[in-house]
């Protein structure tokens, strides 16, 4: 085996494994920041975990708006799949795999967390829903 | 078989010249395309009856060309002439002994000088409709809404005055078919009818084609002359379309269809903007800056700042609903002939979806032409 076809196959062997760890500087900054409000709210903050994120982003909620009550109601039970306002139009996949520019802009974030939260739970969401939200649908 | 009169008929003139046989049934075509789309068709099928209009006007003006140069029974002082014997024809008619005339007889002269008139003044108001109501044809640069409204009721009664002249002229045919036995219709077809009676056509001017011609040049020449220049004044209070607005098309335009300012009022697009958090059912709070600068733009393209037929129409909003567009009455009034089941499909999804079937929902012109509901939704076939 040459030299140059070595490196092709290590090249291909490397696809797989980039695609599959998504990670992106401006959301792990952005988790960093999140883990640190979650800090102050809370000293017994021990991480964020998907498996919390996970249940929360499946649960059903009572004290937003009726037509809204679960994050499941637009986005669907399946993050990967692509989702649909209620006025019809497509939101992109939630699941960084398929978006993978999903969790690196703050300002996005914040809008959208604010909105959503108020409108599904009807209250702002804490820091540490948030960065389990993020955490879970990350690792989708 | 135009060549020649009926054989054994010693007394038959060649009435009818061809442009005149022509005129006759490219006019009743034109006619009745333009009737039907106008009485019955769908919105989407609007240049269908522009264009048969324009056919219209186009043979109308041709006819009084000829009726100036063709031959002798075409020429238009022969209607004028004839009205002098119209007390003594129709008492005629009303004794069931109207005299043969081998032209137009005096009832018919009438009809047709009233059908001229008619037709011109439906077609001229039908271009200002086009222009002001829909900002479309050459007076869609000069023309308001609520002059072009006016004129769509003018055209409307015309239309209708035309339905019972049409009538009338019908009738007054099949009265000429049955109480003298001539035949009007093969008439209209070859040319050939019976002659009248004596003296009627003591003076037979020939057809002068080439001056007719050169007039109807000189006319189209003049036409055209004052149509290009208007056609290129841009349409009257037609906005820039709303994709024109990065920020509103980012913002608004990422939960449902960036909806044109012009769609609303000012006063509507302030409550909009007042409750963002109380927003159809959603919190769809802003950042105080994209708030103001959307705030500003629907502030400044508002229905009030454009004169388009939606413009004008959904200034009135629902008293209790007065943020939302499918609460109008003009919407409602528009879009009362769809089923629920229309606005639930895929393709659709729901009525806030203008771009589902107006492909120009973004320009805020809203053309007729440019609906197109999906076909299944119509038929009621399962998408």
């Amino acid at each position: 085996m040459t030299r140059a076809s070595l490196m092709i196959v290590l090249a291909l062997i490397a696809i797989p494994t980039v695609a599959i760890a998504v990670a992106d500087p401006r959301r792990d900054a952005i988790l960093a920041d999140l883990s640190t409000e979650a800090m102050t709210v809370d000293s017994a903050f021990a991480g964020f975990d998907a498996v919390r994120g996970k249940t929360f982003w499946f649960a059903s909620q009572t004290g937003g708006k009726p037509d809204t009550p679960s994050c499941t109601t637009c986005h669907t039970k399946d993050p990967k799949a692509a989702g649909q306002t209620r006025a019809g139009k497509d939101i992109k996949p939630m699941a960084v795999s398929k978006t993978p520019d999903r969790f690196t802009d703050p300002e996005k974030i914040a809008k959208w967390f604010l909105r959503n939260c108020k409108t599904v739970l009807g209250r702002e969401c804490t820091a540490g829903e948030k960065g389990d939200v993020i955490t879970f649908l990350a690792n989708q | 078989m135009s060549g020649q009169p009926p054989e054994g008929v010693p007394d038959w003139s060649k009435v009818w010249d061809l442009s005149t046989r022509l005129f006759h049934w490219l006019l009743v075509a034109a006619v009745f395309i333009s009737g039907t789309t106008g009485f019955f068709g769908q919105a989407s099928g609007l240049d269908w009856h522009v264009w048969s209009g324009y056919a219209i006007g186009a043979l109308v003006i041709w006819r009084l060309i000829w009726g100036m140069f063709g031959s002798e029974y075409a020429r238009t002082d022969r209607l004028f002439a004839a009205l002098r014997n119209l007390r003594a024809h129709i008492d005629g008619l009303l004794r069931l002994s109207p005299t043969h005339y081998a032209g137009h007889n005096p009832a018919g002269s009438l009809m047709i000088i009233g059908l001229i008139a008619v037709l011109l003044s439906i077609v001229v108001s039908g271009i200002v409709v086009l222009g002001g109501a829909e900002k479309q044809g050459v007076l869609a640069g000069v023309t308001s809404y609520t002059v072009g409204h006016l004129a769509k009721g003018v055209h409307q009664v015309l239309a209708y005055l035309l339905v019972v002249m049409i009538v009338g002229h019908l009738g007054g045919v099949i009265a000429e078919i049955v109480l003298l036995k001539v035949p009007l219709v093969r008439g209209m077809i070859t040319g050939w009818l019976p002659a009248g009676g004596e003296g009627e056509a003591a003076r037979v001017r020939k057809a002068r084609p080439v001056l007719a011609l050169i007039s109807a040049g000189l006319v189209a020449v003049g036409i055209g002359a004052l149509a290009l220049p208007l056609s290129a004044i841009p349409a009257l209070g037609v906005p820039a379309p709303v994709t024109a607005n990065a920020a509103f098309v980012k913002e608004c335009g990422s939960c449902h269809w960036p909806f044109h300012p012009n769609l609303l009022p000012r006063a509507s697009w302030k409550a909009v903007m007042g409750s963002l958090d109380q927003h159809f059912g959603e919190d769809a709070s802003l950042a105080e800056k994209p708030a103001a600068a959307i705030a500003a733009y629907l502030d400044a393209n508002a229905a009030e700042t454009a004169d388009t037929e939606a413009a004008n129409r959904l200034r009135e909003v629902s008293a209790a609903e007065p943020r939302r567009i499918t609460e109008t009455p003009f919407w409602q009034h528009m879009h009362h002939g769809l089923r629920p089941e229309t606005f639930k499909s895929p393709a659709v999804k729901t009525k806030s979806n203008c771009l589902a079937c107006h492909a120009d929902a973004a320009t805020g012109r809203f053309d007729d032409q440019m609906i197109d509901v999906p076909h299944q939704l119509l038929t009621g076939g399962t998408p």
